[in-house]
């Protein structure tokens, strides 16, 4: 009887929806569990004698040197935007976050047609100055060029959650240090970094698992990865076996890096037993120092902004009137449609699974909202391979089920943008769930008690309490999710249904076809775009901050 | 707070145009899925037009391929035909996604570069032989599968561009030669994950046998100017950059480089020279990019027709252009870039061997340390 009543209290629409959410992420990745135990082929063997050694050498580097990079960049202009005040401080604090708005891969085809022999710094040496140069030290295409690309469209992730932590948790620390005669870079590497910790190694990891992520970036550079390796043997090899073994394995490395990252983080958390936490006085920096502080945000935010887009748009000047035709109002379109449509359903879904577990404490709910976070640790080309062989079943099943009710209908799931859509949703729900769960934590669930109490139903609190408290968490949410999916490469590319493109991939087909300038304008739309909602973002950011 | 609603207001607005944009959306996208079933059911209570419509009916088309001029090629189809053409367009994936999919696909036309692709998708099972005149006249014997299961559409060659300045064309002679001594340290070519190194490897096993292709593989790669890296465009710039000497790349890489709107590229391009290799011996690689009707296809008509119409000269003028390809009808006129270069032999086996040597390559590149 007491069991019935327990399934009774915990069995509800929110528990029902979220499993049903939460199974529809598993399934690709038990679909890739499962073929990972399978038997292995004689192209494995291939695999593993000649390639997987060079395969986790060169992902290790990247991951290393970027992680490091990034973190010093992205961690060093949060604490210098945080305490100090100089020339352009204002538009920096958001500017810096515009990076975020270049695709890696379009950072990369950037840098390289700049450098290149034929680009604008070798050309100007060689016809205004007759110097020629060697061509070592004019190529992107290494392991450091690629270092350098993820570094500078990578960084923001950790400035921006490096900053928002240390603007909302370390006014008195950083001040007490100051009165105990701390100086500067004392008070930031004895201090400061020390209690960001958490803050920084989390948002390390989201710049490491894009790394692992990227295909446009080392597929051009030539840097054999886990993934660049599996688009070989799925497609070129056309061995879907080893290539399910593969990803297997870096689900593996994946999984290594978030245990890494637990223990990295510890138990210690470093956080207030008083709400009220006052704003940092920022300290006015004077002469050379103001200078110096300035100049190193001028640097970072042209080579991660202004350099890239200045190109871009000098290319776009050169051939926009072959390129952009009415044609581009249908990429903006499908690109606007599919961002949103997804970010929507995000949005949703991360509400309702992160009301059900912050309601029901336990064991379960806890699982279910770390396994929202699953797709994102998924390569793309990884979930493409579990979801089309999930939609083909479906469809197969769908026409059996037609067939039976005698319909005359054909209604095919895989060519249309049902597929697509749910792709996403599987990749990047822990972006908008992530940012829901933290809303949640920040109000707590005393207004929630307090309108039950006052004879709410859960539905009606949800939707008169809950939401509105929580609106700038669900909007940032939306716009963190929208500007990933109108980036996003590998899935779109894999899982477009008929007529259907978006400005990323006609970035991609324009760039992979070797004609970079052509790549320009859907290249620039797509900066645009996400820059408009980036800075929206900071200023959800900014009136989060000041309640 | 005012500054929250002005985000909430712009954010909503965007909504709503999304909304209404979606709703068009949804509307096109049931049209493509339904297309025969929607048109069979207006027949009955509507116009002359949509009858006609319904007689032409579609082309799924997966390609390879996107230059812009292959879109005006489809577009143009679409007006003499009236069948309009729906695209999936991508990479190497497309293979994968048509296997997959089996007989459940939607696809009619699969159009890809390269016969090693055509022909593992006919191992495959995933091609149909046709019966056309219009194509077997059109298209040469040599550059359509034996039992016409695939079509030629375009033709490219794998040559050797090298520096004017430094290398005098009669040091060139073959692709074998330039494992040799003379040139350690002056050979440009892109990774091993390109298709057109695979399949020009491929060739070479068919041609000298498997020892001698990797003998030659691992040649190259002790005489390469730097580890491979970029397209074959970065290939051709590297040698006027004085990288290396020569390079090996298709020749529609130098074309698109005479012809281009940067008149830096242009220099580059008029200061190398295309070289086609192995006249006097097996003959110059050449590939195709090509046209397949899928084995499930549910439009066989109309795919035939498709196909047929880029056959046509006028079709093949325009298609070839598009990337400075030569033609595969005899008929249709070459550029003038083309022409400038002169005729060549070309290398004279069955392109389905591409397909059958594929992953012998691969494993060759592999295992002489080509990246």
């Amino acid at each position: 009887m007491r069991i019935i009543q327990l399934v009774k209290t915990q069995l509800n629409m929110w528990a029902v929806l979220s499993f049903i959410f939460i199974l529809i992420i598993l399934l690709p990745n038990i679909l890739i569990a499962v073929n990972f135990f399978g038997e292995p082929n004689e192209n494995w063997f291939h695999i593993k004698e000649f390639l997987l050694l060079d395969i986790f050498y060169n992902t290790t580097i990247l991951l290393v040197f970027t992680g490091v990079t990034t973190t010093i960049i992205g961690t060093s202009l949060a604490w210098m935007i945080t305490v100090y005040s100089f020339p352009l401080r204002n538009f920096f604090k958001w500017g810096l976050i515009l990076p975020l708005a270049i695709p890696p891969f379009i950072g990369a085809y950037t840098y390289q047609g700049m450098v290149n022999y034929t680009g604008f710094i070798q050309t100007t040496l060689r016809n205004t100055f007759d110097i020629q140069v060697n061509q070592k030290y004019f190529s992107m295409m290494s392991m450091e060029g690629t270092i350098f690309i993820f570094t500078m469209f990578l960084f923001p992730y950790v400035y921006v959650i490096s900053k928002s932590f240390l603007e909302n948790q370390s006014s008195s620390i950083i001040e007490n240090a100051r009165l105990l005669g701390a100086n500067s870079l004392e008070t930031f590497f004895r201090v400061v970094l020390p209690i960001s910790r958490t803050a920084i190694v989390g948002s390390v990891v989201i710049v490491m698992l894009e790394v692992i992520n990227d295909y446009g970036v080392v597929k051009y550079f030539g840097i054999q990865t886990f993934i660049t390796s599996i688009f070989q043997t799925w497609f070129a090899m056309g061995d879907k076996e080893s290539a399910f073994k593969l990803a297997g394995t870096l689900m593996v490395v994946v999984i290594a890096i978030l245990m890494l990252e637990k223990i990295i983080r510890g138990r210690k958390q470093y956080s207030y037993s008083t709400s009220k936490v006052s704003p940092i006085r920022q300290k006015k920096l004077k002469g050379v120092k103001a200078w110096g502080v300035f100049s190193y945000c001028l640097v970072i935010f042209s080579l991660g902004f202004i350099i890239p887009f200045v190109q871009l748009f000098f290319w776009m000047i050169m051939t926009y009137e072959r390129i952009l035709s009415k044609e581009f109002f249908t990429l903006i379109k499908n690109s606007f449609f599919a961002a949103s449509t997804a970010a929507l359903l995000i949005v949703i879904i991360g509400l309702i699974i992160a009301n059900y577990s912050r309601i029901h404490k336990g064991v379960l709910p806890r699982i279910l909202s770390r396994i929202t976070i699953l797709g994102y640790s998924v390569p793309g080309a990884v979930i493409a391979i579990g979801v089309i062989t999930i939609f083909l079943m479906l469809d197969r099943s769908l026409s059996t089920l037609f067939t039976m009710l005698s319909f005359d209908i054909t209604f095919v799931l895989r060519t249309s943008i049902v597929m697509l859509i749910s792709a996403y949703i599987i990749r990047f729900l822990a972006v908008g769930y992530n940012s829901i769960e933290a809303g949640f934590e920040k109000v707590g669930s005393t207004f929630t008690e307090a309108s039950r109490t006052l004879g709410s139903s859960t539905l009606g609190t949800f939707f008169k309490v809950d939401i509105p408290m929580i609106r700038g968490a669900i909007i940032g949410g939306f716009i963190l999710v929208f500007v990933d999916i109108l980036k996003e490469l590998p899935l779109t590319m894999l899982l477009q249904p008929f007529n259907f493109q978006t400005l990323a991939t006609r970035a991609f087909r324009y760039a992979n076809d070797e004609m970079i300038s052509e790549a320009a304008s859907a290249s620039l739309l797509i900066i645009l775009i996400s820059g408009i909602c980036i800075y929206f973002f900071h200023k959800v950011l900014d009136r989060g901050e000041r309640n | 707070m005012n500054r929250f609603k002005q985000v909430l207001f712009v954010l909503l607005l965007s909504f709503l145009v999304l909304g209404l944009m979606g709703c068009k959306q949804a509307a096109e996208e049931k049209t493509d899925a339904e297309e025969t079933t929607e048109t069979e059911q207006k027949t009955e209570e509507t116009t002359e037009q949509v009858a006609n419509e319904q007689e032409a009916g579609v082309l799924n088309l997966y390609t390879t391929r996107h230059y812009d001029t292959d879109e005006e090629l489809y577009k143009k189809f679409t007006e003499e035909t009236g069948i309009k053409v729906n695209v999936i367009s991508g990479k190497d994936e497309l293979v994968q996604r048509l296997k997959d999919e089996g007989e459940a696909t939607e696809a009619d036309v699969f159009i890809t570069a390269d016969a090693g692709n055509l022909a593992r998708l006919k191992a495959d099972g995933l091609t149909q032989g046709i019966e056309s005149e219009v194509l077997t006249s059109n298209i040469p014997e040599k550059l359509r599968d034996d039992e016409n299961h695939w079509f030629g559409l375009t033709k490219r060659a794998r040559v050797i561009v090298y520096s004017k300045d430094r290398v005098d064309p009669s040091e060139l002679s073959t692709y074998e030669a330039l494992t040799e001594d003379t040139w350690k340290e002056r050979v440009l070519i892109r990774s091993s994950e390109n298709i057109y190194n695979q399949s020009l490897l491929a060739s070479f096993i068919e041609l000298n046998g498997e020892e001698e292709a990797k003998n030659w593989a691992a040649g190259i790669v002790a005489n390469m100017a730097r580890t491979p890296e970029g397209g074959d465009t970065d290939q051709v710039k590297a040698v006027v950059a004085g990288e290396g000497d020569v390079a090996i790349s298709n020749t529609y890489y130098v074309g698109r480089l005479l012809n281009s709107t940067d008149p830096e590229e242009v220099k580059v391009a008029e200061q190398v020279g295309v070289f086609f290799p192995n006249q006097d011996t097996t003959g110059t690689h050449i590939n195709i990019s090509g046209a397949t009707v899928v084995k499930h296809a549910k439009n066989v008509d109309n795919a035939v027709k498709f196909i047929e119409f880029l056959s046509n000269v006028e079709a093949q003028e325009l298609f070839a252009e598009g990337n400075n390809e030569y033609p595969v009808n005899p008929n249709a006129a070459i550029t003038e870039t083309l022409t400038s270069w002169g005729a060549f032999k070309e290398q004279d086996i069955n392109l389905t061997i591409l397909g059958d040597n594929n992953t012998r390559a691969i494993q060759i590149f592999n295992e002489v340390g080509w990246k």
